[in-house]
């Protein structure tokens, strides 16, 4: 019974209604890479490999050829990345950065069996480093394959993830270093709820610019980082198969087993003990009655 | 390196005051515009940029970059509502209009008016590269950052640049 | 040590008393009743344990780096496959061939088969191992293993599927080892213990089925999280828990078959009649029952596909991959089994046995790295990893081998019980 209502009431949830969010918009990204700068240095993240404006890295790809296809991801050193996308509708390439995008009913978080991360009301998905036992379910969990962990330390490992600049500015209602330092105000900072508007409004009065899909507005459940492309989404790099629901919907039928489980098993498998053993039980009646006969 | 850091400490003047350039509604004239205008926006990591407004205008019309603001009115009847009255269209400069201060606490305040149209309305960062690099992408212009932006020693620490460049 | 049996009447130690009338001291009973040169010629004389030693001489030193120098420092470091071998092996493989344990209490406890008996504590020590030992393997993966009890007592998150494997393999392990603390008693001479443990055996069987349904079932229900990465052929969200939970029954009892086997094989001497001569009409028992399990199995997939609308997946590569897994580690093993039982040819159980405890570490493998990230690249294993992966399994053998040697397990206590 308790299960069923807490279960009924996290279907219910209906999120963070003032949560703030970005809205990327991919037409408007130029690959500067001032954000993954900008990031590097408000999040005291390790020296990169190359300068930040050594525009070679959109060459690279990442272990075993590249991730859903082709460029960098996150890792240890850099909690948001850009990436190029050369598309044969536009003549010129696209740019795609890639962050964490705060899911509203994140995966990470429902998959974390210490709780070390938590979806603050103002919209971020924050860690909690003293907590963590290392075990990188977030990571399985994660549609979006975003948090990273940190397989370079023995002694203090920890998953490394964007935070939407949680602790430095979003807490006293700024947006995150990136959305500031980007040219081309790719990054629109904003309530979620507004953003969504003015992705539509955008989609509307340019519908020759901009595929009618807004990303992040329900996959996964909806998440407070969305964006708006030219070209289908899945040409610049996205996944279009993440599912459109939070992914603990997935894992909710097993749970749901579990206090059934609990509960009808002993009564059950006693139940066989006894029926199996019936015969002796039996015949040991049988003895009882022979001798109360006597 | 003196200079530089006195840009870095007056930067939101040097672009404020700039800009604040104004000119005479639609009744405005090429050669009123000025030769040259000195863009100190991004002083805190590149040195100002000299955008040559005269090779400019020879290229696009005003209203390219200027909107309606320039003696071109707007003609979309959604626009003139408000737009075709002298005070909305009297100005010239463009941080009149985009906030210098895109992100700071007392614009993001205003976004919640409900009767604003203009929501998602550029900062003047976003202002002009938009329009900058939008233009020259289509027309063939530079587009990388340092074709116009010289790097100045902070913002070669904040990209791991020349000197700051990571050993391997 | 065979041949030592066959010279010395009183050896193996099977009581506490030497044919002379003196008790055997618990360091002699460690050494096997044997002098401290001869325990010793015994271990050099045995070409496997030069096997072992080759090993652990390559593999300890890699685990020493392991702790010393990060995870990285032995695996590929991937974020986009952040479970590896360790996992995939030694924890969903582990386990499920485990279930042995909880199988055969339920079959002798519960339903009273005491037919089964001479083979009740090999499967309870089997479960025992497999669990202790995928614990070992998950202390090597995690980031942090200091942490290990963090979510029972420091910070609990029980919305997660991880939170009830962890407590119920950590229940589980204890109920486990005090299933099999009785043939340590036994060996110990310390009754007292033994019937405080046989006065709650019944619980600690239906503890045991309980919490074995629900961990089998929650190892599977992990990968619900991944719905996406995850081949939907090896992702049922309805059915995943089923699948594991099903085929570690026939895993367990697979696994058991493969163990009884290789005890008679190799440890013959530590056998006492009673075992041998029962064995093959056991392995014939354990046979039946996988079979049933998996035809279940089977049929359980094959629902799971017509639900999620599947059918046309397996014209793909991929499709013919499971198909491949399918047939190779479940209908042939079964087709085997049921011959076996149909003939009672146990050394034809016995072959199926090996195949089907290949098919479930296979399927697992499966699961865990090769349709993981169908979308994407495949990860292949950093060397060291697999010599880890190896290294850890060989300890368990030498532990497995350790304890079979000394305590009633294949043989019955002649002293007082």
């Amino acid at each position: 019974m308790l299960s069923l209502k807490t279960a009924k009431a996290a279907g219910d949830f209906d999120h963070y209604p003032d949560s703030m969010g970005v809205l990327v918009d991919v037409n408007r990204c130029v690959g500067c890479r001032s954000c993954e700068a900008a990031c590097n240095k408000e999040q005291g993240l390790p020296e990169p490999e190359k300068p930040f404006n050594d525009y070679s890295v959109f060459d690279e790809g990442h272990e075993g050829g590249g991730h859903g296809g082709v460029g960098r991801r996150t890792d240890e050193t850099r909690y948001t990345v850009v990436n190029k996308y050369e598309v044969p509708e536009i003549d010129h390439p696209l740019y795609r950065k890639s962050q964490c995008n705060h899911c509203l009913e994140p995966a990470c978080l429902t998959s974390c069996f210490v709780n070390a991360y938590t979806k603050t009301p103002e919209g971020a998905v924050i860690y909690n480093p003293d907590v963590c036992v290392g075990c990188r379910t977030c990571m399985i969990a994660c549609p979006f394959y975003v948090p990273a962990f940190k397989y370079s330390s023995a002694f203090s490992p920890r998953v490394m993830k964007c935070i939407f600049c949680y602790d430095t500015r979003l807490k006293e209602g700024r947006p995150p270093a990136c959305v500031e330092a980007c040219p081309q105000e790719a990054m629109t900072f904003g309530k979620r709820f507004d953003l969504l508007e003015i992705g539509r409004k955008r989609i509307r009065q340019h519908p020759d610019k901009y595929v009618n899909h807004i990303y992040g507005e329900k996959e996964a459940g909806g998440t407070a980082w969305m964006y708006l492309s030219p070209v289908e989404f899945g040409e610049v790099g996205f996944d279009v198969h993440v599912p459109h629901e939070p992914v603990i919907n997935f894992v909710r039928d097993f749970l749901s087993i579990v206090p059934m489980v609990l509960v009808i098993w002993p009564a059950l498998f006693a139940g066989f003990h006894l029926l199996a053993n019936r015969k002796d039980a039996q015949h040991n009646h049988d003895d009882i009655d022979r001798e109360g006969g006597e | 390196m003196p200079l530089r850091k006195k840009w870095c400490m007056m930067w939101g003047i040097a672009a404020g005051v700039v800009l604040l350039w104004a000119g005479q509604g639609r009744a405005i004239d090429r050669s009123d515009a000025p030769e040259t205008v000195t863009i100190g926006l991004l002083a805190e990591l590149y040195d100002p940029v000299e955008f040559n407004h005269t090779a400019h205008i020879e290229m696009v019309e005003c209203s390219d970059c200027h909107h309606h603001t320039v003696g071109t009115v707007t003609k979309r009847w959604n626009c003139i509502k408000c737009h075709d009255n002298p005070q909305e269209g009297d100005t010239v400069g463009c941080s009149d209009c985009h906030p210098l201060d895109r992100f700071g606490s007392r614009y993001l305040a205003t976004l919640d008016n409900p009767e604003l149209y203009h929501k998602e309305k550029p900062g003047l960062k976003g202002a002009f590269h938009l329009n900058c690099v939008g233009c020259h992408q289509e027309q063939g212009g530079p587009t990388g950052c340092e074709d116009c932006h010289t790097m100045n020693e902070t913002g070669e620490k904040r990209f791991n640049a020349g000197p700051y460049t990571p050993a391997r | 040590m065979k041949l030592f049996a066959r010279e010395k009447q009183e050896l193996p130690i099977a009581d506490h008393f030497k044919a002379d009338g003196s008790r055997w001291s618990l360091k002699e009973k460690l050494l096997l009743g044997l002098s401290f040169d001869d325990y010793r010629q015994q271990l050099l004389r045995n070409p496997f344990n030069w096997l072992i030693l080759i090993v652990f001489a390559v593999g300890l030193p890699i685990i020493a780096q392991r702790f010393l120098f990060g995870l990285g420092s032995v695996t590929h470091a991937s974020n986009d496959y952040p479970w590896g071998l360790f996992l995939a092996f030694g924890l969903f493989g582990m386990v499920p061939l485990s279930a042995s344990g909880f199988m055969l209490g339920t079959t002798v406890e519960l339903f009273g088969r005491k037919d089964f008996h001479p083979i009740e504590r090999l499967a309870l020590l089997n479960g025992l191992l497999g669990y202790f030992f995928a614990v070992v393997y998950l202390q090597v993966d995690l980031g942090m293993p200091w942490r290990l009890p963090y979510p029972m007592f420091v910070s609990l998150g029980p919305a997660a599927v991880l939170f009830l494997v962890a407590w119920h393999v950590a229940t589980y392990l204890s109920v486990q080892v005090a299933e099999v603390l009785p043939s340590f008693f036994e060996w110990l001479g310390w009754l007292k213990g033994k019937r405080m443990i046989r006065s709650m055996v019944l619980g600690l069987t239906v503890a045991g089925i309980i919490l074995s349904t629900l961990h089998q079932g929650a190892l599977g229900a992990l990968f619900t999280y991944a719905p996406g990465k995850l081949h939907p052929l090896w992702m049922s969200a309805n059915f995943q828990w089923i699948h594991f939970l099903t085929s570690a029954v026939f895993g367990g009892l697979s696994m058991l078959i493969v163990v009884s086997t290789f005890s008679k094989w190799f440890l013959a001497w530590r056998c006492d009649h009673h075992f041998l001569e029962s064995l093959d009409k056991l392995t014939l028992g354990l046979a039946k029952g996988a079979t049933f399990a998996m035809i279940t199995y089977l049929g359980i997939k094959f629902i799971a596909i017509a639900h999620d609308k599947e059918w046309v997946y397996l014209f793909t590569g991929w499709g013919q991959y499971f198909l491949l897994e399918l047939t190779i580690g479940v209908f042939i093993p079964m087709m085997l089994f049921a011959f076996a039982v149909r003939n009672g040819n146990a050394r034809m159980a016995r072959v199926a046995a090996f195949i089907g405890v290949f098919g479930v570490l296979w399927n697992r493998i499966n699961t865990a790295l090769i349709s993981f990230n169908w979308h994407m690249y495949q990860e292949i294993p950093y060397w060291k990893e697999a010599v880890i992966t190896i290294t850890i399994f060989t300890l368990y053998l030498v532990t497995y081998r350790f304890i079979l040697y000394r305590l009633p397990i294949l043989y019955e206590w002649k002293g007082d019980k």
